[in-house]
């Protein structure tokens, strides 16, 4: 008989973007400024009017479903999916704009590894505000605290400021106070990607016996589809705040794989629609993946070449291009240019091929710079190609996060010395 | 199903088991803070005492040496240091409070807890400072009686509890209210400070009462603070102007501000989030 644990019905979460941010006190006593005198026909309010959709983000959209008792849920889903905004409502950091969130028992939340943990305080005064932070009790932590400080393996630097520790000694003991709670629901968010693989080994066996063990509810949020096809019972994939599929995590981590937008690989403009400025218009940028058959995303292990196409518009130009390859936070990861040749007016073709096993998991953008006599830029086309890059491990007892913006396949042996 | 999550918090809904079922974090965030505090200070908790001490100097230098504003017969030295203490605890908890959501916005964003364990934690910090201060203030006292300076009531000492327990209420409210306009408008924190520096202008701290003009007196009476000082120092050193209309005014201002405080924070604490 299905006994939910929690009920989530028809949760919505809106963010108005015009709302956010500091500096904002003159746009908000100038917005009730103009309603005090009832100033609406004006061109200012018709343009709010119109930007007002715009403005507003969807993160989740009526969302609705059941987690039954003693389930282990994962949720995947593409970055701005609204996976992390779910999990912070059900967290209760934040509240739904619209619907309701029904639920039995006690729930935990660990979205980061260390909350509320403090730099310049000892490991031991940290178990107890953190402790406390995540909803262990006063009788708890005494009654589990060597359990706790064993697990961690940092009982020498017990008393020492968290601030001289290693960062594995710090996630340890941070994970170890985590290990030991013990709700009816659990919320983990991606904090597997941290440690050594034997801590890793550990923080998984913990999971498992939480789950399997002590019939703990546990939703479980990663990107990882190793330790997802692994641990959950379940499997849900939202996609722009909705939920698409749920089912076998198999199935759904298939639909996962298949889900990534091919249309993100290329776009196309008409004659003079194109970005560009007096000198360059461009007519087309995609990429292109050599996937094997069957496979319809990138992995670690995919090449792909990166075409474009634009008109020049100055005769006998020495023109020349490069590609810079960013990760979403803005890091530079390459920047190669291609030779500089003489070229009359016209279209011009370019490609550039990158190799498998090159480039880590995660989010990647490409930018063109077009430059004229190998030193005056013309035009610089900017985030004009974005793409994921999915994790692929073949006999691999380690989930992490696998460290590095490349992931380059040297070799590397290791044999007996003479 | 035994709890629920809804879109909005109502305006008088606080959940005061959970507040207490939290006691243990917010005693050990009291204990963080009295840490955190003096860490790498050379002088450590010594600065508790030192701080007052070395406001009441620059005081007596400015407004009793060079300035010459009378004390009312109470030795300089006394009546300084009582008007400091109770105005420490005000601003103290005030600006302590400011920065609540702004400042801990990094654990706000990751964990659950009732977030009036903060400023909760914040304000007792300051009362357990306010008990060294006091300690300081009465050894002064004593030091002045033994040395023949002054006259001392000591059946009134007790009555310095009201102003010290309402000054907290009103600087509890009053920072609830703007952690709350912090959050949203980064602009007013540059506004805190000289909100603080003005209110101490009109509160009775360097001066009595009893000097300003009549005419011009009630600017200094509209500031729900100035009987709370006025009998604070009455009660212990014997000086003081106030009335008990004006003791009673102080009582409302500082139950409604600490009301008003607590509903706006508890009703917003869940939504600013979002925004800070």
């Amino acid at each position: 008989m299905p006994n939910p644990i929690l009920e989530v019905s028809n949760v919505s979460k809106i963010f108005r973007l015009n709302r956010q941010g500091a500096g904002s006190l003159r746009q908000d006593l100038k917005r009730a400024w103009l309603r005090a005198i009832g100033k609406k026909s004006t061109f200012f309010g018709e343009e709010e009017k119109a930007n007002k959709s715009a403005k507003e983000i969807r993160a989740l959209d009526e969302i609705t479903f059941n987690v039954e008792e003693g389930e282990v849920l994962g949720i995947l889903g593409h970055n701005g999916a609204g996976k992390s905004t779910l999990l912070k409502i059900l967290s209760r950091i934040t509240r739904p704009t619209t619907g309701i969130v029904k639920g039995r028992g006690k729930i935990s939340s660990l979205l980061e590894i260390g909350t509320g943990f403090h730099y310049e305080l000892s490991g031991r005064e940290n178990i107890f505000i953190s402790g406390y932070m995540l909803g262990l009790k006063k009788q708890d932590i005494h009654k589990k605290f060597n359990d706790i400080v064993e697990f961690s393996g940092v009982e020498q630097f017990l008393d020492m400021p968290v601030k001289y520790y290693s960062s594995g000694m710090y996630v340890r003991l941070a994970f170890a106070v985590a290990a030991y709670l013990e709700p009816d629901i659990l919320i983990i968010d991606e904090v597997l990607a941290v440690g050594d693989a034997e801590f890793q080994r550990k923080c998984m066996g913990k999971m498992k016996e939480a789950s399997t063990q002590k019939g703990r509810t546990i939703l479980f949020v990663s990107h990882n589809m190793q330790a997802i096809s692994n641990l959950c019972s379940k499997a849900m994939l939202l996609q722009r705040g909705k939920i698409i599929a749920t089912g076998l995590p198999a199935q759904v981590i298939n639909q996962y794989l298949h889900s990534f937008k091919t249309q993100d690989w290329k776009q196309e403009w008409r004659q003079g629609e194109g970005p560009g400025n007096s000198f360059i218009s461009m007519q087309s940028v995609e990429i292109v993946p050599q996937l094997p058959d069957g496979q319809s995303h990138i992995d670690i292990r995919t090449g792909l070449s990166v075409r474009f196409r634009f008109y020049n518009h100055t005769d006998n130009i020495m023109l020349s291009t490069g590609l810079h390859l960013f990760t979403m936070a803005d890091e530079c990861i390459f920047d190669v240019c291609s030779p500089s040749v003489l070229h009359k007016k016209g279209f011009i073709e370019g490609e550039c091929l990158v190799p498998g096993n090159f480039l880590n998991d995660g989010s990647y953008y490409f930018s063109i710079i077009f430059v004229k006599d190998t030193s005056q830029p013309l035009f610089y086309f900017e985030q004009c190609l974005r793409f994921d890059v999915e994790d692929y491990r073949e006999n691999m007892a380690w989930y992490g996060k696998w460290r590095g913006y490349v992931r380059p396949a040297f070799t590397f042996n290791l044999r007996a010395a003479q | 199903m035994e709890w629920e999550i809804k879109p909005g918090t109502r305006w008088f809904e606080l959940n005061l088991r959970e507040l207490f079922s939290y006691k243990d974090l917010l005693l050990r965030l009291v204990r963080r803070d009295f840490l955190m505090l003096y860490q790498q200070t050379l002088l450590g908790p010594v600065w508790i005492i030192l701080q007052p001490l070395l406001t009441v100097f620059t005081y007596i230098l400015i407004f009793d040496l060079i300035i010459g504003i009378p004390t009312n017969g109470i030795p300089p030295f006394l009546f300084y240091l009582t008007g400091i203490t109770i105005w420490n605890l005000f601003a103290d908890i005030f600006t302590g409070l400011a920065g609540t959501f702004v400042n801990n916005i990094n654990i706000f964003s990751k964990v659950y807890f009732p977030r009036m364990i903060i400023p909760l934690a914040t304000t007792l910090l300051h009362f357990s400072r306010i008990l060294i201060q006091l300690l300081l203030l009465i050894g002064v006292i004593l030091f002045y009686y033994f040395s023949g300076k002054l006259v001392i009531k000591p059946e009134t000492w007790i009555l310095a509890v009201i102003p010290l327990l309402l000054t907290g209420f009103i600087a509890l409210g009053c920072g609830l209210i703007f952690a709350v306009f912090i959050a949203k408008y980064r602009d007013l924190m540059n506004l805190l400070q000289l909100l603080v520096r003005l209110l101490l202008f009109v509160s009775p701290v360097f001066f009595a009462v009893s000097l300003v003009p009549e005419r011009l007196r009630w600017i200094i009476n509209l500031n729900p603070l100035s009987p709370l000082f006025e009998l604070f120092r009455y009660a212990l050193v014997g000086e003081g102007t106030f009335s008990i209309p004006g003791i009673l005014y102080s009582s409302c201002a500082a139950i409604v501000l600490l009301l008003g405080g607590i509903v706006l924070f508890n009703k917003k604490a869940d939504t600013l989030v979002d925004v800070v």
